[in-house]
């Protein structure tokens, strides 16, 4: 349900595909994880694909913001749906994180 | 100047019961029996009936009839302890005395107790509670189980029931018992949670003799750890809550302290408004939680053509959600809630209610449209309208997410 790549030093996008909730929010996790141990604090995050995701996957996010800005990296969300979308402009997230609808722009906001 | 105060709630406790009998007689006294007894109803003719229901609806408990046409009793238990949908719902079944043989064959299959005809409804009822109060605590610890897989042990599972279903009292108690009872206002809340604990809130905080707090919140996840939180905001706005400080004031405060006690990724959403019972006005902070809706009634005396229409005000000013940011800042609204006016505080366990198509959901849209229907009606009713719409969407009593709805309602007042 992940697909990573790092384009550039310290910088990658993870692509994810399917609803991240239930089990499926360990996984989320587990995958950037890796990407923070592999180096990358400048992440991507492609919810293209994501038609959902629950409280504890906005937790993650949450945590993967804080994380990256305290090591002086940066999260950015790419072009997420209808449903994602309302959940982060309800809990106000929108105010801290930087979304891009195309993914040129997002690799952008690292530059 | 009359006044109406009607205050409910909504019982979540009730614990429905499915009937299955093909003597109509016998059905409806039963049914009207374990009605007056509280308990929820829910009736089938025959075998194959009876286990539609009891997939679809998932009763709490299971009485049928043991000699029935198409599929008899015995042969239904089989099934439904075969099936893991409902291998786990206590089945009580009736036999004539003599019949010695169906009740040994029942326990082999696995139903849990029996009556023998004629019966007693006063022995009925006792035995029913004897069942259920065997079986709560493996009715509330079935969730986690299927989240965590196999390596429980018997025992391990109706120990750890047992302090789940003490932990879900206690939890209860700590909600208001009954909703605020106040001249010019009404009152109704719905609480329901998907496991036995919630991680859901709401809570009516009186603050002066014409000011009450109204708290709604939401935390993140669900169980055990969504539920200790739960419990930590539900102290701190009691404590945090007084009548100088805006609710901006208390929500930055609340988020302050989530923030340094709780764990990064350990957030909630909340509303806290203070309502003044003079004057209707609503003061509030909206803390990443989806928007209240505000109803207003419209109805304009000297517009006798349109008096029914109604707006709706989303109150969405606030802030981001609770504990997760120590930066974050929050701002107060106001909302002038008429006489007629409704004001509902919901968790988006209502909104995110699945149907019965997948992907789709109830969503704001239905929950205004169903209410703005109904706007005449009392508090309470709308709780129940609000209630049974849920049901006829989503097509079950099963909850994937905790609910937690407070219905205010400014009366009319001559």
């Amino acid at each position: 349900m992940f697909d990573s790549t790092t384009f550039a030093e310290n910088k990658a996008i993870v692509h994810v595909n399917g609803k991240i909730i239930g089990n499926a929010v360990t996984q989320f996790r587990d995958e950037i994880e890796q990407q923070l141990q592999d180096g990358n604090n400048n992440l991507i995050i492609d919810l293209t694909d994501v038609p959902l995701l629950d409280s504890t996957a906005l937790g993650v996010i949450i945590i993967t913001l804080q994380v990256l800005q305290r090591s002086g990296g940066k999260l950015v969300l790419l072009n997420p749906q209808k449903a994602v979308s309302s959940v982060l402009e309800v809990t106000r997230l929108t105010s801290i994180l930087e979304v891009y609808e195309s993914e040129e722009a997002a690799r952008n906001a690292f530059s | 100047m009359s006044e109406t105060v009607y205050v409910s709630k909504v019982n979540s406790s009730t614990e429905t019961i499915l009937v299955v009998d093909d003597d109509t007689d016998i059905l409806a006294l039963l049914e009207m029996s374990l009605i007056s007894d509280g308990f929820n109803v829910i009736t089938a003719s025959d075998g194959m009936e009876g286990l539609e229901r009891a997939k679809t609806d998932l009763p709490d408990l299971i009485l049928l009839d043991v000699m029935m046409p198409y599929m008899d009793g015995l042969q239904v238990i089989e099934k439904l302890k075969s099936d893991s949908d409902t291998s786990t719902i206590p089945i009580m079944w009736i036999t004539a005395k003599s019949q010695t043989e169906d009740k040994l064959k029942g326990l082999e299959t696995g139903g849990d107790d029996y009556i023998t005809k004629p019966f007693d409804l006063r022995e009925v009822s006792a035995r029913i509670n004897a069942v259920l109060g065997r079986t709560r605590p493996v009715k509330y610890i079935n969730p986690l189980i299927s989240a965590m897989g196999e390596g429980f042990s018997e025992e391990g599972v109706a120990e750890l029931g047992s302090h789940l279903q003490a932990a879900a009292e206690i939890q209860m108690k700590l909600l208001p018992d009954k909703p605020p009872v106040y001249p010019g206002f009404e009152f109704a809340t719905m609480f329901r949670s998907s496991t036995s604990v919630s991680g859901d809130l709401y809570d009516f905080i009186p603050l002066s003799e014409t000011r009450i707090g109204v708290v709604l919140g939401d935390v993140k996840g669900h169980g055990i750890p969504a539920a200790l939180l739960m419990v930590m905001i539900q102290t701190a706005s009691r404590l945090l809550c007084n009548e100088t400080d805006s609710p901006s004031t208390v929500l930055k405060r609340i988020n302050t302290l989530l923030f340094h006690n709780t764990d990064l990724e350990q957030f909630a959403t909340m509303v806290y408004g203070i309502l003044e019972l003079d004057t209707g006005l609503f003061t509030y902070a909206n803390g990443g939680h989806c928007p209240p809706i505000h109803f207003i009634s419209g109805k304009d005396k000297t517009d006798t053509l349109n008096h029914n229409r109604s707006k709706v005000e989303l109150l969405e000013t606030g802030g981001m959600l609770i504990g997760a940011f120590d930066i974050a800042t929050f701002s107060s609204d106001t909302s002038q809630l008429s006489p007629g006016d409704v004001l509902i505080l919901y968790t988006d366990g209502v909104t995110e209610t699945e149907g019965v198509k997948p992907n789709d959901f109830y969503g704001e849209d239905r929950l205004i449209e169903c209410l703005s229907r109904n706007l005449d009606q009392s508090a309470e009713t709308l709780c129940e309208v609000l209630q049974s719409d849920l049901l006829d969407f989503s097509g079950t009593t099963q909850l994937k997410d905790d609910r937690a709805v407070v219905v205010i309602k400014r009366t009319e007042v001559n």
